[in-house]
């Protein structure tokens, strides 16, 4: 039963209340968390909102972005800046759910949501994080692996930003709109010459976690980027990938269609 | 379990309220304040019943701690239903049967409050990607398009009599 719904106003405060806490957890936009506090499947006893911490905004210096953990997804599709990546912005849940949901807690929805985290995973996103003890930087496919300690909040995720011939993205749904992923498929290639000379592809909702396609990578490096090496390459796909069943497709569909998404979203056929 | 005093802006009404730990927004409006527009529908912001408005934005009330709105400026319906009639979004939901058994109406009237203020000329593509995340499980949608592009073209004309 909760007991308490904390509101601290610098970063200081959120850590004495995370640690005063018998069983909290951080709220930012609740598009997660409150379901279950609603439901009352959650036992958490004390919920530390970090929104008051003024921790939202975006910076781009460059072609580095960093993003303040709680800039909402609506901001963040919303900014001319990074309009590059404005498809994976549209492609998750409904707008009042982009005004609510935070760029920090996509990274840790539970697959299959969290398509921007899949996009973060592709851009090897870096992210920031405040504890007592100081502040400390991980590879965001760390956060995936391990999450956070308790005690430590999530400021920024900062990346470089791909340019639109570098920058792929596909996700399969349900419906046009509102669906979570069937797959979802993000990644920055680079070609010169006509071949393909680095490739970070990152798969969402075929893994309990966004992974990258490590097999496809290396069997697209140094090959053109056409419909042989790519339906080759993606053929690959499963040696990376742990699909599961849930309402939004079988395990088996999620196998069988990602390979077409994978190239749908390279090659867009 | 130590109850809070939160203050906040209702339908342009400053009230200050006793809140129990995480009592949601949506409980707020409906047991405390009596707003009864706003419906409770899934309580897992899929159905878009709790709509609301919130400094600007449509936003499911059912996922907001009320703790956390101190100064928040929020509309529901019933701050935007003129006093005794109903507004032009009102009227052309009636005039397209855009309403049968009315459970979605307010929430589909907030998310298109909010977005013919931000975009008074919607194209039917951004009117459906606004109420996208609304479940109506009566009208198949297009009747409450239609409305909402009406509503969009009176209030346009409207805007151009008082103009001249």
């Amino acid at each position: 039963m909760l007991g308490s719904v904390q509101v601290p106003s610098n970063l200081e405060a959120a850590f004495d209340a995370l640690a005063n806490a018998r069983s909290s957890a951080i709220l930012a936009g609740g598009t997660v968390l409150m379901p279950g506090v609603n439901t009352k499947v959650s036992s958490l006893d004390t919920l530390v909102s970090i929104r008051r911490l003024g921790l939202s905004g975006i910076q781009v210096e460059g072609h580095r972005a960093t993003v303040g953990a709680t800039t909402t997804l609506d901001e963040f599709g919303g900014d001319p800046r990074l309009s590059v990546l404005g498809d994976v912005i549209e492609s998750i849940a409904s707008p009042p759910i982009r005004n609510m949901a935070t760029v920090a807690g996509n990274l840790f929805a539970a697959q299959p949501n969290g398509d921007l985290a899949v996009a973060f995973l592709a851009l090897d996103a870096e992210v920031t994080i405040a504890s007592r003890t100081g502040a400390r930087t991980a590879p965001v496919a760390e956060i995936f692996a391990r999450g956070v300690e308790h005690g430590e909040i999530v400021t920024t995720v900062a990346f470089d930003l791909p340019t639109s011939d570098t920058w792929f993205y596909a996700k399969a749904m349900r419906r046009k709109m509102n669906s979570a992923a069937v797959v979802s498929v993000a990644a920055v290639v680079t070609v010169a010459d006509g071949l393909v000379r680095t490739a970070r592809i990152a798969l969402g909702a075929v893994a309990p976690r966004p992974v990258r396609a490590l097999s496809v990578e290396a069997a697209l490096i140094g090959r053109p980027l056409d419909v042989a090496s790519v339906s080759a390459a993606a053929a690959l796909a499963a040696r990376d990938t742990d699909p599961f069943t849930d309402a939004y497709a079988s395990a088996w569909y999620r196998a069988r269609v990602l390979p077409v998404h994978i190239r749908r979203a390279l090659i867009g056929a | 379990m130590t109850s809070r005093i939160v203050g906040l802006h209702v339908n342009q009404t400053f009230q200050e309220l006793i809140v129990r730990p995480g009592v949601t927004l949506l409980q707020l409006l409906r047991d405390q304040l009596s707003l009864t527009a706003t419906k409770r529908g899934c309580e897992d912001g899929w159905c878009g019943a709790c709509t609301v408005i919130v400094d600007g934005k449509p936003v499911r009330s059912c996922l907001i701690p009320a703790e956390t709105l101190e100064n928040a400026d929020v509309r529901t319906l019933e701050g935007v239903t003129p006093e005794g009639g109903l507004s032009a979004l009102q009227e052309a939901m009636v005039e397209n049967f855009a309403t049968q058994c009315g459970f979605c109406n307010s929430g589909m009237l907030m998310v298109a409050t909010a977005l013919l203020a931000e975009n008074p000329s919607p194209t039917s593509e951004e009117v459906i990607r606004a109420i996208s995340g609304n479940v109506c499980r009566c009208t198949g949608y297009h009747p409450i398009v239609r409305a909402i592009m009406d509503a969009a073209a009176k209030m346009r004309s409207a805007e151009t009599m008082a103009a001249e």
